[in-house]
């Protein structure tokens, strides 16, 4: 747009603070739930008896309260599983496959040690219950690590080969909780087997053990990047690879390695979500939901702009906003599916934010070129 | 020594003339009060280094910049080409140093692409025909059907032409059309361009920098230097001394190497090296040296000789195809770029923000570029934060790097000072091999004097250096041994007191000629 | 036999629509991985419409024009904000997963009206996709505005040089990218299995994608692979006819997609790449400054 001699544009923002960081941020979700006012107009309560009761149940009812912990420490597992390959310029949307796989594999361990049964076990409960851990991180380290080699050898894309393993793993799901499957429950009602007891996850005044180490890792993964050689070399990558090359950094093992770290935390997700949520303790025929909500990582991630610890009060908003979402849901009758509106809410308006973040408008000086050049004395031809 | 030979008296209106040109950029005059003019139906070699303005004044003359002064004329009438659109349409075209190709396409996919002519359903029939008979007219046969990618860099150089001339061109500008050729190709060219002008009238301009060019295929030449024109001559009363010495001229040397350092064993030794460009052509012909540790050997060529070339293979960053490296009688040919950090080797680039920095990282994260592999400053896999942070404002105030503080970006430092933190993290290093790519390039006149000195400050301390640069004056004044690099080669290896201005610039222009080699 | 094949080619229809699109502005240089976002929300447009107004012509234009605008955006934020290109598509994705689960939830069930006739059984929506694949071919290979497309795609630089703007044809194509997204959705949903549910292509987007990838960027081999795509899913859902009782129906259904991998791996190997890897258009996915 031009006015005379100056011009409108949008040219790159050139430094941006902590502060304005945090307010893009901050203005995202603010916007997100202005927005979703829409999404309660058919409500059976007044706008803001709507959001009460979303805040209500997931902030200050007991039992949602818990159930918003729960949902939290799966969210946070699935934000670090998107954010590690997003320092190193990278994409996993891969979650929902490894958060499978890595049910399936803690799963797997029982199954194979033949404990479903409680009377069975033959080892420690406890050992069975690091096997299981150790096992959904692997599945997810190594779904994920399938994908970045994949991508660091043979720049075969990211996004693909993730969103078809995603796919595969849920029909695999599908065939081994289904219809005779092996890990068919005994109700045979289209779900898993439930976990006796002993190898449920221990829980600490209700809250399942993982929740340190979701904790732990937010906090270990934000030393990763600020602290170490290795979390430098990461950051350095997903800034400027070339120059990172030019620095002696690998882009090969780089990538294989940030995959392999993000798969096995939503292998991690996977645990926690069905051998750790109190009334759960299965893969429930209903699984996909969880793989669905592990797209609320991606956004934590990205409104976090790469900070694990600060990805940590974003998750657990995000957590409650779902649960209440859903709770208000059934209680005002509202359509099915604000969660998952909300979700497209956020991202909608973390797009806009991104713009702004980036961006600026300004009023600049036309450059000479475009103008009419002066005219001059002819001299002597 | 013959000196400038008056302009000529033409007998008719120079087809295409400039008057009094100027044209200012941030920082540099690059063209001061030029004239400049045409005559119809002949070569017209435009000569001088980089930086002399010859590309500017083509910009000019083909509408892709506008000048501050001055005035264009073309058959006489005053001009104005606010785009290159205007300067086609008025029967000039351009074809530009870099090709403007879409190699996927066939070449007459190319010639008719953006062609007023040639719109809605594609007449590719009509329009072969029409270059067919193009070409015939021309004298030119090439493949209208053969991909562009399938073509040798001289073929893709025709298509380009072509395709200005399908578009109408009478006056043809070539901006450095022979820097990617191989010889034969050059022969090609230069014979072709002679046909086009003596059979179909039409007028050339040729934009180089190599002297054989010049005298073997214009009937008359301008010599550019620092923005001005320093001579114009019929070419065949001219001989490539006297262009060399017009183009060069002399200049202030700065401070220059001291001759009584003592030299070291070998350090590097270079065997027959060769490599592909990233357009897959050999771009880097068999080089072979030697270098002991505490000499200076000066690379002295135009940017797209293979330097670039040459710099990554010895910093690990691009393969070679054939020929060995050994460093400190180790083969180290085909040893990752960390092992060479390892190994004491230093490497400067030329991109100073796209590859030797990272932008949005803080002056002590950038000095970590060059650190996070090293065990002193990587306790345990965690980060010396304490040590980086010391070590960068070391480097700071002994570099002069104006920086607010170390913690700034390192997009907020000007090139120079960028430059002075780059140079003082890798020396930082002691590096016992230090290539120097274009290290004073786009600095001003402190800036430049302080990287000239501390390169030679590495040296007295025992590197061994690899200094690559344009600049005539800076070789000169640091090197103990001078290499021109022309077309990938050595043209020879001379010792210091061998090599004066004019034998280097000769040779850097493509000039062979005897001296003594190593 | 006719009736599997039949039911193929009405899957195949809603690949080749959405990688059709996908070429196009792909060809021009732009890349949208959001492709699955597009067809769901233009696939919710067009059955919520329908369902509402009960006119099938309306419920197809909501659906195109819903993809046309979403394809706008995607270009406003590639093209003239040049921002990266997978940031905007996986957004826009996730935006429509989100919103159409939510918009559409009320309406899930079946379309309450009448089938769309089919010929012999044949979907007529496949045919007009033969036909699309045909005007695409001509348009891209045999019309200067197709030489300029595929031009902005492979060297804008050149392709600006010759005095073409870069930044119109690309919003042009990526606009018409987004309404065959949208056709793709609405014929998901008005035509092909006229009952809505959420998230109702499964991850079919992104085998679209992948499609455009195994084309080589040239329509007619897309219809071949969008066929054979479309005859390897129907078989998955009906695996008796070809090995019964082998293997649960879950594991058939992963068969599809297990088979992409593989064929993404072929297609990037150096072999292949030398001898075919010159199909991609040489600037996908880069944002362009001109000048």
């Amino acid at each position: 747009m031009r006015l005379g001699r100056y011009e409108l544009t949008l040219e790159p923002r050139p430094a941006v603070s902590a502060v304005y960081t945090v307010l893009t941020a901050v203005v995202a979700i603010l916007l997100a739930l202005a927005l979703s006012s829409f999404l309660f107009l058919s409500a059976d309560a007044s706008l803001l008896g709507a959001y009460r009761a979303v805040f209500s149940y997931a902030f200050f009812n007991p039992r949602g309260i818990l159930a918003t912990v729960q949902r939290a420490i799966y969210l946070l597992f699935c934000t670090y599983a998107f954010l590690v390959p997003l320092r190193a310029g990278l994409w996993n949307i891969g979650l929902p496959g490894q958060v499978f796989a890595g049910a399936l594999a803690a799963f797997a361990v029982p199954f194979v040690l033949r404990a479903q049964e409680a009377q069975t076990l033959a080892l420690a409960p406890g050992l069975v219950i690091l096997l299981m851990v150790a096992a959904a991180a692997a599945a997810g380290a190594m779904l994920g690590g399938f994908a970045g080699l994949l991508r660091a050898r043979l720049q075969v894309n990211e996004i693909l080969v993730t969103m078809m393993l995603n796919s595969i793993l849920f029909w695999l799901v599908a065939y081994m909780i289904k219809e005779g499957g092996p890990f068919m429950g005994a109700t045979a009602e289209g779900e898993g087997f439930t976990l006796p007891a002993p190898l449920t996850a221990p829980l600490l005044r209700g809250v399942p053990f993982t929740a340190a180490l979701a904790l732990g890792a937010a906090v270990l993964l934000d030393l990763l990047f600020a602290k170490t050689a290795l979390g430098y070399r990461i950051r350095a990558f997903g800034e400027n690879p070339a120059a990172a090359r030019y620095g002696g950094i690998s882009p090969v093992a780089l990538s294989l390695l940030v995959f392999l770290l993000g798969g096995a935390f939503a292998g991690l997700a996977g645990y926690h979500a069905f051998t750790a949520v109190p009334g759960v303790y299965k893969i429930p025929g209903n699984y996909g939901f969880y793989g669905d909500l592990a797209f609320y990582g991606i956004i934590s991630a990205l409104i976090a702009r790469g900070s694990a610890v600060g990805a940590v009060p974003i998750a657990v908003l995000f957590a409650g906003l779902s649960l209440g979402a859903r709770f208000a849901q059934g209680a005002l009758h509202l359509p099915f599916g604000v969660d998952y509106a909300l979700l497209g809410l956020l991202m909608m308006t973390f797009i806009a934010s991104h713009a702004l973040y980036q961006f600026r408008l300004a009023w600049r000086r036309v450059p000479s070129e475009v103008l009419q050049p002066a005219p001059t004395e002819l001299p002597e031809g | 020594m013959p000196l400038t030979l008056p302009a000529d008296r033409a007998p008719t209106e120079p087809i295409l003339a400039a008057r009094g040109i100027t044209k200012r950029f941030p920082g540099v005059l690059a063209l001061d009060h030029v004239d400049f003019e045409v005559q119809a139906g002949e070569v017209h070699a435009v000569l001088g280094q980089n930086g002399a303005g010859k590309t500017t004044l083509m910009n000019i003359l083909f509408g892709l910049v506008q000048p501050d002064e001055g005035a264009l004329y073309l058959r006489g009438q005053r001009v104005h080409f606010r785009s290159p659109h205007d300067a086609i349409a008025q029967g000039i075209g351009m074809v530009h140093q870099t090709r403007r190709l879409v190699a996927a396409h066939t070449v007459l996919e190319n010639i008719v692409l953006g062609h007023p002519r040639v719109r809605g359903f594609l007449n590719l029939r009509g329009a072969r025909r029409e270059v067919e008979a193009l070409c015939n007219r021309y004298g030119f046969t090439v493949d209208l059907g053969a991909r562009v990618w399938q073509l040798s860099e001289g073929e893709r150089q025709w298509v380009e032409i072509l395709k200005a001339l399908y578009g109408g061109a009478k006056i043809l500008i070539l901006d450095e059309p022979t820097s990617v050729l191989t010889p034969p190709e050059v022969k090609t060219l230069l014979a072709g361009l002679q046909a086009l002008v003596r059979d179909r009238g039409v007028t050339v301009l040729l934009v180089t920098h190599k002297l054989p060019v010049v005298m073997a295929a214009s009937h008359r030449v301008t010599v550019f230097r620092s923005g001005s024109v320093v001579a114009r001559l019929r070419t065949g009363e001219a001989t490539e001394e006297i262009l060399v010495q017009h183009m060069i001229g002399r200049e202030v040397a700065f401070r220059t190497a001291d001759r009584s350092t003592e030299t070291g064993r070998p350090l590097l030794h270079v065997e027959q090296l060769s490599a592909f460009n990233d357009r897959g052509l050999l771009a880097l012909r068999g080089v072979s040296f030697s270098l002991r540790a505490g000499e200076v050997l000066g690379v002295a060529g135009v940017t797209g000789n293979g330097q670039e070339e040459l710099a990554q293979v010895l910093a690990g960053l691009r393969p070679a195809t054939s020929g060995k490296v050994r460093f400190d009688d180790r083969d180290v040919t085909h040893l990752s770029p960390l092992e060479r950090w390892r190994m004491g080797v230093g490497y400067i680039p030329a991109e100073r923000i796209e590859v030797a920095s990272i932008a949005a990282f803080s002056l002590v994260e950038n000095t970590a570029l060059n650190y996070h592999f090293d065990p002193a400053f990587t306790p345990r896999g965690l980060l010396d934060d304490a040590g980086l942070d010391q070590l960068t404002r070391r480097i700071l105030s002994a570099y002069n790097v104006k920086a607010p503080h170390q913690y700034a970006r390192a997009r907020h430092l000007s090139g120079g000072n960028l430059q002075k933190l780059i140079l003082g993290r890798v020396l930082s290093r002691r590096p016992r091999l230090l290539i120097a790519h274009l290290p004073t390039q786009g600095l001003d006149v402190e800036a430049t004097a302080f990287v000239r000195a501390k390169l030679l400050d590495a040296r007295a301390e025992g590197a061994a250096v690899l200094l690559i640069s344009e600049d005539l004056d800076e070789i000169l004044s640091l090197s103990d041994w001078v290499a021109p690099i022309y077309e990938g080669r050595f043209v020879a290896v001379l010792l210091r007191e061998q090599a004066d201005s004019e034998t280097v610039g000769a040779m850097m222009a493509g000039l062979q000629k005897e001296a003594g080699a190593r | 036999m006719w009736d599997l094949l039949a039911r193929s080619l009405g899957a195949s229809t809603i690949f080749l629509f959405a990688a059709l699109g996908e070429l196009v502005n792909q060809r021009s240089g732009v890349l949208n991985v959001g492709l699955e976002g597009l067809m769901l929300f233009g696939g919710t447009a067009a059955f919520i419409t329908a369902q509402t107004t009960g006119s099938y012509p309306l419920g197809f234009l909501a659906g195109l024009t819903i993809g046309g605008l979403l394809g706008l955006a995607h270009g406003f934020f590639s093209i003239t904000l040049r921002g990266d290109q997978v940031v905007s598509g996986m957004g826009l994705w996730i935006l429509s997963f989100g919103l159409t689960t939510y918009l559409g939830s009320a309406y899930t069930g079946p379309l309450g009206l009448a089938r769309i006739p089919s010929l012999m059984g044949l979907s007529p929506f496949f045919l007009v996709g033969v036909a699309l694949v045909a005007i695409t071919w001509l348009l891209i290979f045999r019309t200067s505005l197709g030489l300029a497309i595929r031009s902005a795609g492979e060297n804008p630089a050149a392709a600006e040089a010759s005095g073409i703007s870069v930044v119109a044809i690309r919003y042009l194509c990526v606009t018409v990218g987004g309404v065959l997204a949208g056709l793709s959705g609405a014929t998901y949903t008005l035509s092909y299995n006229p009952v809505w549910n959420y998230n109702f292509l499964m991850g079919w987007g992104f085998v679209s994608l992948a499609l455009v990838f195994f084309s080589m960027w040239n329509p007619w081999i897309l219809l071949a692979g969008a066929s054979l795509f479309g005859i390897m899913w129907q078989l998955s859902l009906s695996p008796e006819l070809v090995l019964p009782g082998v293997l649960s129906r879950y594991v058939w259904r992963t068969v599809p997609f297990a088979i992409t991998i593989p064929i993404l791996v072929v297609i990037s190997t150096p072999w292949f790449r030398t001898r075919w890897g010159l199909a991609k258009p040489e600037a996908l996915g880069r944002p362009y400054t001109k000048g």
